[in-house]
């Protein structure tokens, strides 16, 4: 919620990298070949670092309060947990192949996403449940419709 | 007379049913499973063409783009993911309407927007695809950068809070789309030496990244239900739907018009339709205010216009051979293989057969589109709803993960997908919405090639300035823009002058 | 079984085997299971259609359906970037594309270089026009030269893309015929044909491909050895006095680790595939032209000279350094 008086910070912070970015793609604009490949770009990244400076410096002269919500309660253990399970699902996929990688990560995220207690009900159907969501989902695309999805080099 | 109106009973045969249904009920779930497109149901469907008539084969695959446009509604309401980035403007006001417990109601909605768009669109293909071919011609360059700015415009409408941060994550939007190879000009752009950006951003992966991640990141942290629930079960909510949907029958029809005219454009499609309907159906409504926050008119807007995109899409296809979406392409390349050769005498009478086959097993679908998309939208709500997060969870991030692969059949997409993600929760956090740099990843492409081409174009005639602002429908997109940018300020001032008159 | 039942049995084998003429016993082993046939663009475009008229011959002639898939990104370098690190086994191949397969890797560092891709055949090409409105003014290629030398840069062209065969043409023509004009790329050989349609540009440097697909327009010339048998009354560029034979090929790799005799045996296939008068027939309704660059010294000899040929014209493009 905005609170009036005050320095949005993080908006700042943003900004700034914003800018940052924005040199590094301008830098990178001098190594094409062609100028109809430069055009736009080289617009597009001015725009953004002028919009950048000028929020900058309007929060520095006029605070209007920030609208940052920062981390709305949750566990952050089981949010980077999320992030790693599905990155490393995707890291290990041309190795172990899409249906092991996939698997694994559906149960790691299963228990990532658990509040409310293993039961030993819950504890045979829930895996059940999830390696047939995988291996449905697997038939479809896989079968279906034969998208060459990665495939273990040892099975 | 109705054109064609002979093939009316070809379209309807036993068989012609069954694929109609077959095809919607496909279509709808595999619009509705983000990442997997019609596009590509579509692919896997062309050596059908083989062994069919081309009339049933185009009617399969009609009813499959139907309901796969229909179908990314649920995503875009439910998961605040739009399931085929026509969909993109669905979520703008489907999700919160989710939130507060409404989502059976929005998914009703917008179920009978699309049949409406859907019916609208198919309309304006049987009855005037020669002369509307036409509009696919008129849109040079120059036209589709407007049109590109046109939709950008919107970022001022969907950055809550600050303008001056809608209008930095625009920017950025644009530049990551600009990763990869250049379109027009063939250079190798801001991958730095990276083979994983070299096929550049895609944007279904994009969306699936900056829209569902976060709502899986957030999902997973906390133990509150992902959705709100009413105690009872309330059924379809057909009545409300209806009578919502009959007062806003102006917005819908005026979307699905727009929705076909867009659709009409070869280097728009269905997610410039929605967005120009949504920002329309916004600039006209007395509920301007609430657009954004679960207002009913703006999945309205959305739904009818892609959905009119279909019918649209087909009249350039049909009439030039120019495709008008990425399906007609594929669809178009099946008739090329079967040795159908398109043209204005596709609607004669002695050549029609197929195209009027066609024609009405459009309408066929759109209508079987009306009790599938009900009890299938049912479904989906109760599942969303009901299933513990300890599965829905994982399910949705699984479905992410292939979803994103198929579509170009590549790892790198994957990984992209999940850092934009990781990036578009952590830029929500500091007030950087994630659908103003959607706006200008979707954009940017566009705004880009007609950019060069029209300055290519113009300087080599000398004519810079008649290229960019010297052309009718140029000048219409941008009178239309600086409306829709300024009307709001001219709104209060008439409505103040109005009442100073009304106080002496 | 009868005796009589069994001889027509083996009598009908024999008489099989015979009409189909397999070499030997390794090469009716291949193919055992439908072979993946990546595309390394989208579903729809030309390297797609074309994939399709082969599918139902390939299905046809050896048994295995050709499954088609898309890989694409990068402008076809992500899939053939990939393509070496894929399963030698036989069963899965790659379109490829000139003259892309062989700028590309001049431009920037796009994890392959020509030599690494292993063509096996090349099996047809889409021959470079300039393509008009039925309704244009010019009815000649003179005419269009005239007119460029009376507007230096004024004449526009639209064409697919830059570095691609229709740019590559562009430049190589204007030096041919002393000119100068504009060339205009759009995404795509149907975004560039729309241009044209619209009258956004005056003619466009497009394909044999591009009449067969759209209503209402003429070719002025056809970069080919000989006229293309669709279009007869269409001269080359030859018959006019200028030199200029070019176009996008066509045709299709395995992965590095694909053995020899695999190779041997799915050069063949394709080469059946591609005197299948039935096949050539619906490549040139299309607007193609077929090739017959097979493995071995032809398809060597082919690339050496394309990507001698292809590389100059992009220098002179100014498309690489």
């Amino acid at each position: 919620m905005p609170s009036d008086g005050q320095r949005d910070i993080g908006g700042m912070a943003v900004a700034a990298v914003m800018i940052v970015i924005g040199l590094v793609f301008l830098w990178d604009t001098t190594n094409l070949v062609d100028s109809d490949s430069v055009v736009f770009p080289r617009t597009v990244i001015f725009g953004m670092i002028l919009f950048s400076i000028m929020f900058i410096v309007w929060n520095f002269l006029r605070p209007s309060g920030a609208d940052t919500e920062g981390v709305q309660g949750g566990s952050t253990p089981r949010r980077i947990g999320l992030v790693a399970a599905m990155l490393g699902c995707a890291f290990l996929m041309p190795y172990t192949g899409f249906l092991l990688s996939g698997l694994a990560a559906f149960m790691v995220i299963m228990l990532l996403a658990m509040h409310e207690g293993w039961t030993r009900g819950r504890l045979i159907v829930y895996p059940l449940i999830g390696l047939a969501v995988v291996l449905g989902f697997y038939g479809l695309f896989a079968k279906a419709l034969l998208v060459p999805l990665p495939e273990a080099p040892f099975l | 007379m109705l054109p064609g109106i002979d093939f009316l009973f070809t379209a309807l045969t036993p068989f012609h049913i069954a694929l109609a249904l077959g095809g919607v009920i496909a279509g709808t779930v595999i619009g509705a499973l983000p990442g997997l497109t019609a596009t590509m149901a579509i692919a896997v469907l062309v050596p059908l063409t083989f062994y069919m008539p081309p009339a049933s084969a185009l009617i399969l695959m009609g009813a499959i783009y139907t309901g796969a446009i229909y179908g990314g509604a649920y995503a875009a309401i439910l998961l605040n993911t739009p399931g085929t980035p026509s969909a993109i403007a669905t979520t703008f006001d489907g999700f919160p309407m989710a939130k507060r417990g409404d989502g059976d109601l929005a998914v009703t909605l917008a179920c009978l927007a699309s049949v409406t768009g859907g019916f609208i669109g198919a309309a304006f293909l049987l009855g005037l695809a020669p002369p509307l071919a036409r509009v696919a011609l008129a849109f040079g360059p120059v036209e589709y950068f407007w049109l590109a700015l046109f939709g950008l415009t919107l970022i001022s409408a969907l950055s809550e809070g600050s303008l001056m941060k809608g209008l930095i994550g625009g920017c950025f939007g644009l530049l990551l789309a600009c990763i990869g190879v250049a379109e027009v000009s063939s250079d190798i752009r801001f991958t730095f030496g990276s083979q994983t950006l070299l096929g550049g951003i895609e944007i279904v992966s994009a969306l699936i990244g900056l829209y569902c991640v976060p709502v899986l990141i957030d999902m997973v942290a906390t133990p509150a239900r992902h959705l709100q629930v009413s105690g009872e079960s309330r059924g379809f909510r057909l009545n409300e739907a209806l009578r919502i949907s009959l007062k806003s029958k102006l917005n819908l029809i005026r979307s699905s018009v727009v929705g076909t005219l867009v659709g009409i454009l070869p280097g728009a499609g269905g997610s410039i339709a929605g967005l120009v309907a949504y920002s329309e159906a916004r600039r006209t409504s007395k509920r301007r205010e609430r657009f954004g926050t679960g207002e009913p008119e703006g999945i309205q807007a959305t739904e009818s216009a892609n959905n009119a995109t279909v019918g649209g899409g087909f009249i350039p296809t049909l009439v030039l051979g120019i495709p008008g979406t990425p399906p007609d392409a594929v669809i178009l390349g099946a008739l090329l293989v079967q040795g159908v050769r398109t043209g204005p005498h596709l609607f004669t009478a002695g050549e029609g057969s197929i195209v009027y086959t066609f024609i009405y097993g459009l309408f066929l679908a759109t209508a079987l589109m009306l009790p599938t998309g009900l009890l299938i939208g049912r479904y989906a709500y109760r599942t969303i709803v009901t299933v513990p997060k300890a599965l829905l969870v994982p399910t949705i991030a699984f479905m992410t993960v292939i979803g994103t692969f198929a579509i170009r059949n590549n790892v790198s997409d994957v990984a992209i997908m999940i850092i934009l993600g990781v990036m578009g929760w952590t830029l929500n956090r500091f007030g950087f919405r994630p659908s103003p740099i959607v706006l200008g990843l979707i954009l940017s492409s566009i705004a880009e090639q007609g950019f060069v081409q029209g300055w290519t174009i113009g300087a080599a005639t000398e004519n810079l300035m008649g290229m960019f602002f010297g052309r009718p429908i140029a000048i219409a997109i941008i009178a239309f823009m600086l409306l829709s940018l300024f009307y709001p300020l001219i709104a209060r001032r008439l409505r103040f002058n109005r009442e100073e008159a009304g106080a002496k | 079984m009868t005796k009589l039942g069994k001889l027509t049995l083996t009598a009908a084998l024999a008489a099989a085997a015979a009409t189909f003429g397999l070499a030997g016993p390794a090469a009716a082993e291949f193919p055992e299971k439908p072979v993946n046939y990546i595309i390394p663009f989208g579903a729809g475009g030309e390297s797609d259609i074309t994939a399709r008229f082969q599918e139902p011959f390939f299905k046809e002639k050896f048994g295995q359906n050709l499954v088609i898939s898309y890989k694409p990104g990068g402008g076809g370098a992500v899939a053939w970037a990939q393509l070496n690190k894929m399963p030698g086994d036989g069963y899965t191949i790659m379109g490829t594309n000139l003259p892309h397969i062989v700028v590309q890797p001049l431009q920037k560092d796009v994890g392959f270089t020509t030599d690494d891709l292993v063509n096996i055949y090349i099996f047809h090409y889409t021959p470079d026009a300039i393509v008009v409105n039925e309704d244009s003014q010019f009815k000649t290629l003179q005419d269009l030269i005239d007119y460029a030398k009376e507007n230096p840069g004024k004449t526009t062209f639209s064409g697919s893309g830059k570095g691609t065969a229709n740019h590559l043409a562009q430049v190589r023509f204007d030096d041919l015929a002393g000119i100068k004009t504009t060339y205009v790329p759009f995404k795509g050989t149907g975004a560039a044909a729309t241009a044209l349609l619209g009258k956004q540009v005056v003619a466009e440097w497009g394909y044999t491909t591009v009449p067969a697909k759209y209503q209402g327009m003429r070719l002025l010339a056809v970069a080919m050895e000989e006229r293309h048998p669709k279009y007869p009354d269409v001269p080359t560029f030859k018959e006019l006095g200028f030199d200029l034979v070019s176009g996008a090929y066509r045709g299709i790799a395995v992965p590095g680790s694909t053995p020899e005799d695999i190779r041997q045996k799915l050069a063949d296939m394709i080469d059946e595939i591609n005197n299948d008068q039935r096949f050539i027939d619906r490549m040139i309704d299309g607007g193609f032209a077929v090739t017959n660059v097979r493995y071995g010294p032809d398809l060597d000899a082919f690339m050496e000279k394309a990507k001698k040929d292809f590389a100059a014209a992009a220098k002179a493009a100014d498309v690489i350094k």
